[in-house]
């Protein structure tokens, strides 16, 4: 029998169905972009993961005389034996490694860039997102044998089975870490400079993803609170899946960060919407 | 007669929130906010033959890059109706984006460190052309625009002229049956903006693209152009064949030279001194009545000559001289 050509097939799809495949296929070459592009800039690849190895060191140290002195009653009486330079080691993976797509956005916006991407047919948000996202991954390529060579050297090898489940929720940690920086920039279509917005929710993410400390040190209100965030999802969940994490907590993990993404994927999309249709009415800066 | 596009009575005021003074005044405009109207286009009507190239000039903040804005779909007007290609552009502009190619000469859509390649790959998926019909397209566009042996380049790494080539090419690649060009020739040397006008007139020619042009430069309109339209103040002033214009307004060069003589004078018909500084003379040629070549020659002739240029008299002053004739 002789194969349909490819372009049959579509042609006979619903127009919505050959749109949202278009879109994957455009988003797919974006993301295929932003990760050649940073390959391409080879040296700010290499200053990342020598910043990751100095942050290691750093925080690593920090947390050994911490956990050294035991002091009972106190945080550092809880601290998980194997000290806490892995879990560290993730949550700075994922910091160091995400794309500041927010940036782009208020570029784009504020330069009126914007107004040439609308005259694609093409979700410009997507294209952007999707960019960065493989820049992301090219960060997270690179600094990942850092990452291994740390687990190694320390002397803290978690197993293969934690290493998958780290990787697999640090993906799902980066995805929500972009959307939550997409949000913080499409916030240029109002307040036109985002660092303060983009402050605040790094912040945020350090205190309630658990950067420096997991979450599950921390007691009563913020606990709730943090577990309850989508920051618990960029970095904590990941964090805590190198120090050990049974297959159901996993499960858990994965469903709250789906969860999240398709939230903010969703409040993405809309403020999306609403600025671009201020843009159309009011035009570019 | 196909047309391509369809203007009638198109309108744009924009809103802008009007600031206040005193210290709570950021307060008292939150509160009680008061806008100022500003009509940047008032009205302007005109069809546009499908494969015909025509040019949309005027003085900065005339309304020409606000109508080209409403056109493409990028900006709602306020009033007034746009058919372009059968589409209503700020309804349709999803669907409007796959008929058109736009090219900004000051924004590039191309990514500076990556090869020109990577780019293309990404605008076609972009506009999600298949792969075969996108090879050819790339294949007869690289050789046609003279970027085949760049492909690999970044456009980073280009000259402004390649650069440019580069980007009608990217703008052309999903097969766009109306271009708009706004100010592709800025920035550019003598013999790029040559090679450009010539590249954008050959492909509408060749492939029947009807081509809508803004530029600062009279030269992009006479020679890329068959018609003109003149807008002033968000309304069209003229509109005719860039013959008839070029006859009356369009038939003046300015040759400025500098010479170590504070002043040079150079006595031919149809050639009259503007005022200058010293050793800087300013000469209106009017090339019907003297030959620009001629000029140049008497004013090397006098010698100590450091300096010679030829230009065209800027916009600005060309429509300043369509409005003052239209006034008589």
């Amino acid at each position: 029998m002789r194969s349909t050509p490819l372009w049959t097939a579509e042609a006979a799809r619903p127009a919505w169905t050959r749109e949202a495949l278009a879109d994957l296929r455009a988003a797919a070459s974006a993301f295929r972009l932003g990760l050649t592009g940073a390959f391409a800039a080879w040296p700010a690849l290499v200053g990342r993961v020598a910043f990751y190895a100095v942050c290691l060191m750093v925080l690593g140290a920090f947390w050994a005389k911490v956990g050294a002195a035991r002091l009972p009653g106190t945080l550092a009486a809880r601290l998980p034996a194997s000290g806490l330079a892995p879990y560290i080691g993730v949550t700075e993976w994922i910091v160091i490694s995400t794309v500041a797509v927010q940036l782009r956005f208020e570029d784009e916006v504020r330069s009126g860039v914007l107004e040439a991407r609308l005259l694609r047919p093409r979700s410009w948000a997507l294209l952007l997102i999707a960019e960065a996202a493989g820049g992301t991954a090219a960060r997270m390529i690179a600094i990942a044998p850092a990452a291994l060579a740390l687990l190694l050297v320390a002397d803290v090898w978690p197993g293969v089975e934690a290493v998958v489940r780290t990787v697999l929720l640090a993906i799902g940690g980066v995805v929500l870490a972009l959307l939550a920086y997409a949000l913080v920039g499409l916030s240029a279509f109002w307040v036109r400079r985002v660092l303060p917005a983009a402050l605040i929710v790094q912040k945020l993410m350090f205190l309630l993803g658990g950067l420096f400390a997991p979450i599950s040190l921390y007691r009563g209100w913020l606990h709730t609170l943090a577990v309850a965030s989508p920051f618990a999802g960029q970095l904590g969940f990941p964090g805590q899946a190198i120090l050990g994490m049974s297959w159901a907590d996993f499960a858990r993990a994965l469903a709250a960060q789906v969860a999240w993404t398709i939230v903010l994927a969703a409040i993405v999309a809309l403020v999306c919407r609403a600025g671009v249709a201020k843009t159309l009415r009011e035009g570019a800066s | 007669m196909k047309l391509a596009v369809t203007v009638k009575d198109l309108r744009k005021t924009y809103r802008q929130p009007r600031r206040r003074t005193g210290a709570f005044g950021g307060l008292r405009g939150l509160l009680q906010p008061e806008y100022t109207e500003l009509a940047a286009v008032a009205g302007v009507s005109f069809d546009i033959r499908a494969g015909e190239r025509l040019a949309i000039i005027g003085p900065n903040g005339a309304g020409k890059s606000t109508t080209l804005k409403m056109l493409s779909g990028v900006l709602e007007p306020t009033g007034g109706a746009a058919d372009v290609l059968g589409f209503t552009p700020c309804r349709e502009r999803r669907a409007l984006a796959y008929r058109i190619g736009v090219v900004f000469g000051q924004r590039s859509q191309l990514w500076p460190e990556l090869p020109a390649r990577d780019s293309f790959a990404l605008l076609q998926r972009i506009y999600d052309q298949p792969d075969e019909l996108f090879g050819r397209r790339l294949g007869e566009l690289s050789e046609r625009f003279g970027v085949a042996g760049l492909l690999d380049q970044p456009p980073g790494r280009m000259s402004l002229g390649q650069r440019m080539r580069c980007e009608i090419v990217g703008s052309l690649l999903h097969g766009p049956a109306l271009l708009f060009l706004d100010e592709p020739t800025i920035g550019l040397d003598v013999t790029a903006k040559a090679a450009i006008r010539d590249f954008i007139r050959e492909q509408s020619a060749r492939e029947g693209q009807t081509v809508v042009l803004t530029s600062h430069d009279a030269r992009d309109i006479e020679l890329v152009c068959e018609r003109v339209i003149v807008i002033n103040a968000g309304r069209i002033v003229l509109d005719e064949a860039t013959e008839g214009l070029r006859r009356r307004f369009l038939a003046r060069k300015l040759v400025t030279v500098r010479s170590v003589a504070p002043e040079l004078t150079v006595e031919m018909t149809g050639v009259t001194r503007r005022p200058s500084e010293p050793h800087t003379t300013v000469l209106e040629v009017d090339t019907a009545r003297a030959r620009v070549e001629a000029v140049v020659a008497a004013a090397l002739a006098h010698g100590g000559i450091d300096d010679v240029s030829v230009e065209d008299p800027p916009m600005e002053e060309v429509v300043h001289e369509i409005y003052a004739s239209l006034d008589g």
